[in-house]
């Protein structure tokens, strides 16, 4: 299986065993991070898509205890993905400024398949290279460059942090978006 | 032997201080303090939850119950056990006087009774109560974007979650609405939070003192937290509550004020004229936080 989503408010649920639906307090976090690193290791997909869209509140500690840490944690193998879905304004923004905090990013999937955007920090090298993958679709390094008249080391540089940051796949010497359905 | 503490005809964050060096004049510790609270007016939900931790903090260091004497106007009486405070009162003072039995309200201007927080469930149901409240009460008397219910019950839960992470005690949560026509000229929502726990200070000792040497003090504990977004934990990622809450009141024009120990951090809104820094208060246990956010001006 390519793909793998996750109702957080299910894993709240089964975490804290009340019908809570907002994600508050580090505890709480820290629970229902566990709960869905458990599931990556079970499903073993190369995306798993995180469905934010029955989540009330997201705090900031939670935000830091569930996202951030997912991705700092060994639960998410290298080459594996997490894209975060259903998210509203609020949740975008305290997952952003955690992230951000943190030097982390992720991917975001708003509406349609393959409409990805970066929640966190993302510097202006990968940030233009993601843009032009996203635009133009899969690529390699010397197409990238040629495209943004950088040179071949920058252009390698920017893919390969896009790849360390699990915001592209790369196959063989061609980076892609990462698979969403 | 009895010593009496006074509490100001109107208690608020900035007459709490009379309150503090009442409590703390004299020998604090040699005679069981009398709260006297039979001339007070009016109350903010700072100085009620800030009552309830004085004498949580006598009790813990005691084992005995300090004298409380209940409001003697009637109204004022009514609205403390309207917002709770008896509940909780009971079990800490030993009550003096007519406490009126009314339901505890939460649908007028008390959007939170006191509540008490000391774990993380707490905090979910706080968070959980206060929503549907607070967005009528931000959007329909305050006037603010629907943006700020969201925003405002993200700060409540933060400000919550201080006591849970590192006060090692319990402490109290209020949220009232109340027009703040004398210094402001304009309605506000606030959030008051308190604990007699180890205060910022403490909590911070282990990773910060050494650091500051002979400066460490409480004023320099709540500047590190407060300014610098320092935590007692090694995890870059900790800090990012009080960050978060100082990030909505830019947004809304909010004020935000800590008192721990001897001393009191403000981040100040242009329409007040708080100091940022105040230091050699008398000693209060734990720590109080108080989140005021204003109505708009156009709602005014």
């Amino acid at each position: 299986m390519m793909i793998q989503k996750i109702p957080v408010d299910r894993v709240l649920r089964e975490a804290v065993a009340t019908p809570y639906r907002d994600l508050v307090t580090r505890a709480t976090g820290a629970a229902v991070r566990i709960g869905i690193e458990r599931e990556i290791i079970a499903a073993d997909c190369l995306t798993t898509l995180l469905d934010f869209s029955a989540v009330g509140l997201v705090d900031f500690s939670c935000a830091d205890e569930v996202v951030a840490k997912l991705l700092l944690g060994e639960a998410l193998p290298a080459g594996r993905h997490v894209v975060l879905w259903g998210m509203n304004e609020d949740h975008s923004e305290a997952i952003d400024h955690v992230l951000r905090h943190r030097d982390l990013a992720i991917l975001v999937l708003d509406g349609e398949p393959g409409g990805l955007r970066v929640l966190g920090r993302l510097a202006d090298d990968p940030a233009a290279a993601f843009g032009e993958v996203r635009r133009a679709g899969p690529l390699n390094i010397s197409a990238l460059a040629a495209e943004l008249a950088w040179s071949l080391e920058r252009a390698a540089r920017a893919l390969e942090t896009l790849v360390l940051l699990r915001l592209l796949r790369a196959e063989d010497s061609t980076y892609r978006p990462v698979p969403t359905a | 032997m009895t010593r009496i503490v006074e509490i100001p005809a109107s208690l608020d964050d900035r007459s709490f201080e009379q309150f503090a060096d009442s409590l703390s004049a004299g020998d604090p510790g040699a005679a069981r303090p009398l709260f006297d609270a039979r001339g007070v007016q009016w109350a903010s939900p700072y100085g009620l939850v800030g009552l309830l931790t004085a004498g949580q903090a006598w009790q813990e260091a005691r084992r005995e119950r300090p004298l409380f004497t209940v409001p003697a106007h009637d109204d004022v009486a009514r609205y403390w056990a309207r917002a709770g405070f008896f509940q909780h009162a009971a079990d800490l003072f030993e009550l003096h006087g007519k406490v009126p039995k009314v339901k505890v309200d939460d649908h007028s201007d008390v959007l939170l009774g006191v509540t008490p927080v000391r774990a993380s469930e707490d905090v979910h149901q706080v968070v959980g109560m206060i929503q549907e409240r607070a967005s009528r009460m931000l959007s329909d008397k305050l006037g603010l974007d629907a943006k700020a219910t969201m925003g405002f019950a993200m700060a409540l839960s933060e400000a919550c979650q201080n006591i849970v992470e590192h006060a090692g005690t319990g402490g109290w949560v209020s949220v009232h609405a109340y027009s703040y026509r004398k210094r402001l000229g304009r309605r506000v929502v606030v959030i008051a939070v308190s604990d007699a726990g180890v205060g910022f200070r403490k909590s911070l000792e282990g990773e910060q003192a050494r650091r500051y040497g002979d400066r460490w003090s409480d004023g320099a504990a709540l500047e590190a937290a407060v300014i610098q977004g320092v935590s007692r934990f090694r995890d870059p990622g900790r800090g990012q509550g009080l960050a978060g809450i100082k990030r909505y009141l830019a947004r809304w024009e909010g004020k935000l004020s800590i008192r721990s120990g001897t001393a009191r951090i403000a981040i100040v809104p242009a329409w007040d004229e708080d100091v940022p820094l105040t230091e050699h208060l008398a000693y209060f246990p734990g720590a109080q936080l108080q989140v005021t956010i204003p109505a708009s001006q156009v709602a005014e």
